[in-house]
């Protein structure tokens, strides 16, 4: 079965693989910062009393999460300059990314917040602080810490997904497989290798999750109700 | 120093502070007690503004709670409160717990605040425990970082919602002598509390709630010697059976 597989053209690939690697690893990077900003804002706006700014984030984050990416990414690359809005594909693939991830970790981070006991929320008002200092000093820094292992999970599905940006002939990883595997007719090589180093990058941010969990088992904090 | 005047509050249909009038004079130490479920711990709460009263005046320190023109921020700052669950921040130190609000929120420089939260720690005899965590701390000697907190802020009130009921019997008498230390400072205090023995030795007054209500109000000797009403004769019955 294996006289088949060319070895030799995965190496002749190779740098054409790390080129894909890198450029997955900085697109998932300013994909997330940018959900990052996304998700915050939509859960500052979820956390509201009042419906006026709850109401858009909240039918946002169910619209976001009711359809599939492809066809958010889909929305953005062709509808966009259907409305005279030209932008790179890889600005797209970003945006999309963006948008999409922001409306998980808005989620994400709303449980970490309301994870935090009334009890805390009680103490800070009482010795007098404001609603942005409580949220600073007390619960924020909280929040973040059981919000890591979930927003690491979440970086991970984000990355899967920005396999979809070789849909819109982004130059990534997947890219790189798919050039592969129509340039020589090695689909098994192409896609295999593909795989492999979305296996590192899985392994780089696990290793990640494992030493932020190990950081803060440094710093002691029983929960109490 | 605190006064109540026809004051009211609900709970959706229910009524869980009927018609409360209710002075305490500076320095003077009074212990709220009676059933659970009788509004004791939602007559303190209210004082400072954690619950919202729906009627009647509340004037604490010369500032109407609730007035859209006190600045209730700026009050809370004048007055400590003791949560039954402590409450300490679980990711900062006890130090940092008792600085926190000062250096924050009163503006006092780094330096004179842990100056002054050694000294209250060291006061509350946890002067080994600086740089522990709560969650390193028993219950006691948490609820007594928690009376350093509130002393931080150099308050010149005191509530205390049943401050010793979270604890295991062993620890409750060194959280006691802390709040009669304070007592005896001149603080005025508001404490929710079955403990008899703190009544008697350090309040001017108890107040005895039932539904909602102030039942019976008068000093330490004549409630616990000559208790005037059915409802106090019963609950003082059973609390102190044992």
């Amino acid at each position: 079965m294996l006289e088949n597989f060319s070895f030799r053209t995965i190496v002749e690939y190779l740098p054409l693989f790390g080129q894909g690697l890198v450029a997955t690893v900085w697109l998932s990077l300013v994909s997330f910062v940018g959900a990052l900003a996304v998700g915050i804002v939509l859960c500052a706006m979820n956390l509201q009393r009042g419906r006026l700014l709850q109401a858009p984030a909240k039918i946002y984050i169910d619209a976001i999460r009711a359809t599939p990416l492809l066809v958010q990414l889909y929305f953005l690359y062709f509808g966009l300059p259907r409305l005279g809005i030209i932008l790179p594909e890889f600005v797209v693939g970003i945006l999309a990314l963006a948008l999409n991830s922001g409306a998980y970790l808005a989620e994400i981070i709303r449980a970490g917040i309301l994870s935090i006991s009334r009890g805390q929320v009680e103490a800070g008002v009482a010795s007098g602080m404001t609603y942005v200092q409580r949220m600073r000093l007390v619960i924020l820094p909280q929040a973040f810490r059981v919000t890591i292992p979930p927003l690491l999970g979440q970086a991970i599905v984000l990355v899967k997904d920005s396999a979809l940006l070789s849909l819109i002939s982004v130059a990534e990883l997947t890219r790189a497989g798919q050039l592969l595997a129509s340039d020589r007719f090695m689909p098994a090589e192409g896609f295999i290798t593909t795989a492999a180093c979305y296996l590192v990058l899985y392994y780089g941010l696990k290793g990640l999750a494992g030493l932020s969990e190990w950081w803060l088992g440094l710093r002691p904090m029983g929960s109490r109700a | 120093m605190i006064e109540f005047r026809g004051v009211n509050k609900w709970f959706g249909p229910l009524h869980v502070l009927k018609d409360i009038t209710l002075s305490v004079e500076p320095r003077e130490v009074v212990v709220v007690c009676g059933p659970s479920g009788s509004g004791k711990s939602t007559l303190i709460r209210c004082i400072n503004g954690l619950e919202a009263t729906q009627d009647g005046d509340l004037v604490v320190d010369d500032k109407r709670v609730g007035d859209p023109a006190t600045n209730m921020t700026l009050l809370r700052t004048e007055i400590g409160f003791v949560f039954q669950q402590f409450n300490l921040y679980p990711h900062k130190t006890a130090l940092e717990n008792v600085t926190l609000a000062p250096t924050h929120v009163r503006k006092t420089p780094r330096a004179e605040a842990e100056k002054a939260g050694r000294e209250l720690l060291a006061k509350v005899g946890l002067a080994d425990k600086f740089n522990a965590y709560p969650s390193e701390l028993s219950g006691g000697q948490q609820q007594r970082v928690a009376i350093a907190r509130c002393l931080g802020m150099r308050p010149k009130i005191m509530l205390f919602d049943e401050p010793t009921s979270a604890l295991d019997p062993e620890m409750i008498s060194e959280v006691l002598d802390v709040m009669i230390a304070v007592a005896e400072e001149g603080m005025t205090m508001m404490v929710v509390t079955h403990e008899m023995g703190f009544a008697r030795r350090v309040a001017q007054r108890v107040v005895f709630m039932d539904q909602g209500a102030i039942v019976e109000s008068g000093t330490p000797e004549e409630f616990f010697s000559a208790p005037r009403t059915d409802r106090s004769r019963a609950f003082l019955s059973k609390i102190l059976r044992h």
